[in-house]
């Protein structure tokens, strides 16, 4: 697009004192929440202040006058070392990985219209957990144990998807499969660890809680790759979700191809799922909780799918400097204090609709 | 032009239809159960067809499928002449909307937003919210009485005021053809006739209607063209004043019954002969 055709005709016209609209020309125009700008701002500046806290406190931590030269590569050795190869990765995975989560969770709230759809409700992270299993304890060193997740994760939403008989279209079909898809997943997680030695068992433990302890760049370029590419597809299928809402026969009234939507929605939701999965192990409840606090707090309908990725971001990144900071005699997994926090909150949750009387 | 039983014979899909909004030898089914079988029909334009049935004669189905929401297993429902699934399907929705029985408010949705999503077919992915866009939706509320209730959310609205807001939502998609399933379910008498008043509004304003509806009598207030249906047939098509009879009411309903003039309009009155021996 040319200058010219900017200049002059940008405006944030406000029409008739409605709701803001972003108009360039006559060939844009975007509905703008002022809420969620402020609200998107905020969660940026607290990620950010997340992840300087991540590289600076501690033992190992890098002063904070020597950060912007390590950041820039001037830095001393030592905390070079810090940033390339213990904090810098943990942080880069896990701001990714929870924005994953949460976008994930937030398609497939938005497509079950269930508060409670997430990819820990519908089988797909029992089934990585059951796949890391598989792979790291019955058959070792066939598949590395994050491929070995991945291929549980794809095995168990298969299962979803031809035990429901209707594929992913029915969405309460999909929850209740899911339900047994994941019993049966742990299960067999149970069953291997049961089998397993002691040792190998712990090793095992750490992974199938979720860890962000020892990632790469490798790692970081996985779920960065996975994010730069499905986000913007779930933002695309948003307007159809938003009618999707609304019941599938609504939306298919106003012309949105509910049954398309809902497809292409749960395909982007497992992929995203996935990918966090495979670089961060089955961490709990982020998909679940982060598009609901992100829906709360921006007092929105709709998948929210920005707010809820910053928000999942904000979440994980948060929890694993809490991991790292708090003075406990073990290390915990990242996964373990998610689940404690996520825990509170679903308990939160059923007692606010129980109180609603919607459950 | 439509008057009795229309669209017989299997070469019926070839007949052209008069209307913009017709359907010929449909089979519709859920899954194996068929509920109608090779039903064809004309919808007048500019008219205001009201379609009543017993419980489970197809009604509600005949509706889904002339709103493209379920397809038929053969047959055609024609939009302009030409069948529906042949057009895009915001290009449909641009011509016919449609209310759906029971549509789920989404949670923390604002009236005005809720009515803005009607306008989902007009919009694209850089025209989001046009000038068009924003005079469609102060229409379609000013046009329900719902400019007041606009910053409201919709969870905390009555059942009337929630239905008005619901055909707003349908009045901002701007299509000419407006069809709803059974808009007055639910809601108290007074109610009932608030959004029959504003259908009829529609109508006179020169929209095509077409409503499925319980009540015989206020079908044959506010109908021009009323359409009989049962066990997935339609039985009678055509002004009410002239196919309502006792004869037929009890032939589909099962329900003896007399007619007597609307003392109001004049309309046929169907008043049930249950209950009359009761000391």
């Amino acid at each position: 697009m040319t200058g010219a055709t900017l200049t002059g005709e940008v405006s944030l016209a406000a029409p008739r004192r409605h709701r803001p609209v972003l108009r360039v020309g006559s060939w844009l125009s975007l509905p703008v929440r002022p809420r969620s700008l402020v609200l998107g701002s905020i969660l940026i500046l607290a990620v950010l202040v997340t992840g300087l806290l991540t590289l600076t406190l501690g033992k190992l931590g890098i002063a904070l006058g020597d950060l912007v030269p390590t950041l820039l590569g001037e830095g001393e050795g030592r905390d070079e070392i810090v940033l390339t190869a213990f904090r810098g990765p943990r942080l880069v995975v896990g701001i990714a990985a929870g924005a994953a989560l949460a976008v994930s969770g937030a398609l497939f709230q938005t497509v079950t219209r269930n508060p409670l759809g997430s990819p820990d409700v519908i089988g797909l992270t029992a089934g990585a957990s059951a796949g890391a299993a598989a792979f790291g304890l019955m058959w070792p060193g066939i598949l590395p144990l994050p491929v070995g997740a991945l291929v549980g994760a794809f095995v168990a939403m298969s299962l979803v998807f031809f035990g429901t008989g209707t594929g992913f279209s029915s969405p309460s079909r999909m929850l209740l499969i899911g339900i047994g898809v994941s019993a049966m997943s742990l299960a067999f997680v149970q069953w291997v660890l049961v089998r397993a030695g002691r040792e190998q068992a712990t090793v095992l433990a750490t992974y199938l809680n979720g860890s962000l302890a020892a990632r790469d760049w490798d790692h970081a370029a996985t779920i960065w790759i996975a994010i730069v590419v499905l986000i913007p597809c779930a933002l695309l299928l948003s307007r159809r979700l938003q009618l999707i809402e609304m019941g599938d026969e609504q939306a298919d009234a106003l012309g949105a191809r509910s049954h398309s939507a809902r497809a292409l929605s749960i395909v982007v939701a497992i992929g995203l799922a996935t990918a966090a999965v495979s670089v961060a192990g089955p961490i709990s409840f982020i998909a679940l909780v982060a598009p609901q606090i992100a829906r709360r707090i921006s007092r929105s309908a709709g998948p929210n799918i920005l707010t809820s990725a910053l928000m999942g971001a904000l979440l994980l990144s948060l929890a694993d400097l809490l991991t790292q900071q708090l003075p406990l005699p073990v290390t915990l997994p990242v996964g373990v204090l998610t689940a404690i926090l996520g825990g509170i909150y679903l308990g939160y949750l059923l007692i606010a609709q129980w109180r609603k009387g919607t459950i | 032009m439509s008057r009795g039983k229309s669209g017989t014979g299997s070469v019926a899909s070839a007949v052209p239809s008069e209307t913009r909004l017709a359907a010929r030898n449909l089979r519709l089914a859920y899954d194996k159960r068929v509920v109608v079988e090779d039903l064809s029909i004309d919808l007048p334009d500019g008219g205001f067809t009201i379609i009543v049935g017993p419980n489970a004669c197809g009604k509600s189905t005949l509706l889904k499928a002339l709103s493209r929401t379920l397809s038929p297993q053969s047959g055609a429902v024609l939009l302009g002449g030409k069948p529906i699934d042949s057009y895009r399907s915001k290009a449909v929705a641009r011509e016919l909307a449609m209310l759906p029985q029971s549509p789920i408010a989404p949670e923390a949705i604002t009236v005005r937003d809720l009515v803005g999503r009607g306008r989902y077919p007009h919009q694209g992915l850089l025209q989001q919210w046009s000038h068009a866009d924003e005079v469609a939706v102060v229409e379609a509320l000013a046009a329900t009485g719902c400019t007041e209730l606009a910053e409201r959310y919709v969870s905390e609205l009555s059942g009337g005021q929630r239905q008005r807001v619901w055909i707003a939502m349908v009045l901002a998609q701007q299509a000419d053809l407006l069809l709803l399933d059974e808009p007055t379910t639910f809601l108290d008498i007074a109610h009932q006739f608030e959004v029959l008043e504003l259908c009829a509004e529609l109508h006179l304003q020169g929209r095509t209607l077409v409503a499925v509806l319980h009540d015989l009598n206020q079908a044959a207030r506010y109908a021009t063209n009323l359409v009989v249906m049962k066990a997935g047939r339609i039985v009678a098509e055509g002004d009410p004043g002239e196919i309502l009879s006792a004869e037929l009411v009890e032939e589909v309903f099962g329900l003896p019954c007399v007619i007597i003039a609307d003392p109001v309009t004049g309309t046929p009155m169907v008043v049930p002969q249950a209950g009359r021996a009761r000391p």
